[in-house]
């Protein structure tokens, strides 16, 4: 009877998730390619995986999209990839949970002699290195750069003077770090500009909201933030408008998300550095098909990154395709 | 005793099985890249973590307690092992370190539940939160990584085509069975977890027995923690967040009564490739991530169900 029964329920559940796929079309004769994502929760990573669907389907390419339940579990990328490189996918494209933990996975597909092409966080240098694994190439906004556009962009628009509290990424992740560096060097030049608190926040928008809370508790007279997100960002302008600060802080974020946008159009946020993930999307896969053809690509291809102010927002909806796509 | 028989309990495991092979049978027809050897040692591998944490999980549960602290005991004895090898301990005695702070953690679990007569879900969620502060302050929040190969080895190293982590695992749950099964130990832990009371008055040191479970279910996250840590290259401050669920899962898809003194080892095993071989499986067939969520829960929950629903008319 339990054996019956149990047997019955995990048939009736493969078959259902077999029927949900067989909604896909069908296997053919196109190359069959693999992204990996940190995760599928965030417009970041949803704009992405539609850049790189569309420019799929452009460049005849079977696109297989798979991302960990959490983007922070670096096992679970890896047990992702080694299961996608048994599949024998043509090609890998990664956004790497982990800068130094995604290395053995990658080494996995470079065994299988299986070009990978990293997205969005860099490999670890150092850690590649000694593990002698092979990036065909790396697809990415240059952090830093974004992190500098926000702090001159601070400079400018305070005269040089700001009591500034900075919103951490996950501590030991290149992508927040770039940018943090990016954004201390250039208030750096400006003796006005103090930095009093840098707390992480982990990317979470609870988090940002309870961290930038107590910030604000221990140092009253902050009167800007920068957030290494947007999901920080938005959670520290809750923060604010809790403690009924609205207007009177600066809040800069990054990424440019759909939310930021809007928060920059109110007013409840100052600026936000646009990334573009569909163009890195396009852009992988766009990659990912010359290596097939066994064209060379650049060992490092930079997508463009700019600042949404709010004399620019208005205007931004129709102009990058990350925002334009998202619902 | 949980309405089950001697016999039940074996029906129990059997069903479980006949599942996991339905399960590998239908993987198999959909997709031409599960039944090959790679893939096969793959799952194996990716099993073993949760695997090993799933036995200290099974003794803690058939002891009619609970263990959340694992996925963080994981974490803090991953980032000792790992600083011990960066200061240039030899690899064995890295490991001890990891075992050790996973075991001693866990003995603080036992002593609370014990002496401090707290809820096991009380003091392993305040063990959760502590250990977990504990390695993020160790690290400052950032990984401990790159060692040397010897270390590697745990991982990358093959005894006739078979990961090392899947050979400690099946040594692993050898010795666990064989301790449930056979000896005195295994018997007191149920008599606790089928009724704590009337093992009390038959005279089973209850009290040093509780402790002891918990420190195996520490040590236990201390030897996965040397796996994992070994498999990335890289111990994580903020490793195995929500292994614990993992590990419960496996525990009870094995057919583990959640209120203790029912259960076995080899049904734990079985639990832990179920999930192995669906996460494995959805991945192969590329099914989308959030549909993978859904068939995984949905398998735990039928799995109790079937459980429940076979008891109910024995009780009445």
């Amino acid at each position: 009877m339990a054996r019956n029964r149990t047997t019955a329920l995990v048939a009736l559940l493969a078959l259902g998730a077999a029927a949900c796929q067989r909604g896909a079309p069908a296997p053919d004769a196109r190359p069959r390619v693999a992204l990996v994502l940190k995760t599928l929760n965030s417009p970041f990573f949803i704009d992405m995986q539609k850049g790189a669907q569309e420019a799929a389907q452009r460049v005849g390419i079977d696109l297989v999209v798979q991302a960990a339940e959490r983007e922070i579990d670096v096992d679970k990328q890896m047990q992702i990839i080694e299961n996608l490189v048994q599949t024998g996918v043509k090609a890998l494209l990664v956004t790497p949970s982990g800068s130094r933990e995604v290395v053995p996975a990658i080494a996995k597909a470079n065994a299988a002699n299986i070009p990978v092409v990293v997205l969005d966080t860099r490999v670890d240098p150092a850690a590649a290195r000694e593990a002698g694994v092979r990036i065909a190439t790396f697809v990415g906004s240059d952090n830093y750069e974004g992190g500098r556009i926000a702090g001159e962009h601070l400079v400018a628009a305070t005269g040089g003077k700001a009591t500034v509290a900075i919103l951490e990424g996950i501590p030991g992740h290149e992508t927040g770090d770039s940018r943090m560096r990016g954004f201390k060097e250039a208030v750096a030049g400006a003796p006005g500009v103090k930095v009093v608190a840098s707390q992480p926040a982990n990317w979470e928008r609870d988090l940002g909201f309870n961290v930038f809370q107590n910030m604000l508790q221990a140092h009253p007279a902050i009167d800007t933030v920068f957030a290494c997100n947007d999901m920080m960002a938005l959670g520290a302008v809750e923060a604010v408008a809790a403690a009924g600060r609205t207007g009177r802080i600066r809040v800069f974020g990054f990424d440019a998300v759909d939310d930021a946008r809007k928060a920059i159009d109110q007013g409840t946020m100052v600026a936000s550095v646009a990334q573009f993930p569909a163009e890195m999307g396009r852009v992988a896969v766009e990659s990912a098909a010359r290596l097939l053809k066994g064209e060379s690509v650049p060992e490092d291809q930079t997508v463009r990154i700019e600042l949404v102010t709010r004399a620019a927002a208005p205007a931004a909806p129709a102009a990058p395709p990350a925002a334009a796509g998202a619902r | 005793m949980r309405g089950l028989s001697g016999l039940g309990r074996r029906g129990r495991q059997l069903g479980t099985l006949a599942g996991l092979v339905v399960l590998c049978l239908l993987v198999t027809a959909l997709t031409p890249h599960f039944l090959t050897v790679s893939n096969l040692l793959n799952v194996l591998q990716q099993t073993s973590i949760n695997a090993v944490i799933a036995v200290g999980m099974t003794f803690v549960i058939l002891s009619g307690g609970i263990d959340l602290s694992v996925g963080s005991l994981l974490a803090l004895a991953g980032v000792a092992l790992a600083t011990a090898l960066q200061a240039g301990m030899p690899v064995p005695v890295a490991v001890l370190v990891g075992l050790g702070v996973g075991g001693a953690c866990g003995l603080v679990n036992g002593a609370l539940v014990t002496l401090g007569r707290l809820p096991p879900f009380i003091a392993t969620l305040g063990m959760m939160s502590v250990a977990r502060g504990a390695a993020l302050m160790f690290t400052e929040g950032r990984p401990v990584s790159g060692f040397g190969p010897g270390f590697r080895a745990l991982a990358t190293e093959r005894v006739a085509l078979v990961p090392v982590p899947v050979l400690v695992t099946l040594a692993v749950y050898l010795i666990a069975h064989f301790a449930l099964a056979r000896t005195r130990f295994g018997r007191y832990v149920y008599a606790i977890g089928g009724n704590e009371e009337a093992a009390r008055l038959s005279g089973v040191p209850v009290r040093f027995h509780k402790a002891m479970v918990y420190g195996l279910s520490g040590l236990m996250s201390g030897l996965a923690a040397a796996l994992l840590t070994a498999r990335l290259n890289s111990a994580q401050p903020i490793a195995g967040i929500m292994y614990e669920l993992d590990a419960i899962a496996a525990t009870v898809i094995g057919g583990t009564s959640l209120l203790g003194g029912a259960g076995t080892i080899g049904g734990t095993l079985i639990g832990a490739l179920v999930m192995g071989v669906l996460r494995n499986g959805l991945n192969l067939l590329g099914i989308s991530s959030f549909l993978q969520q859904v068939v995984i829960g949905l398998v735990i929950v039928g799995a109790v169900l079937i459980d429940s629903l076979l008891k109910t008319p024995d009780r009445r």
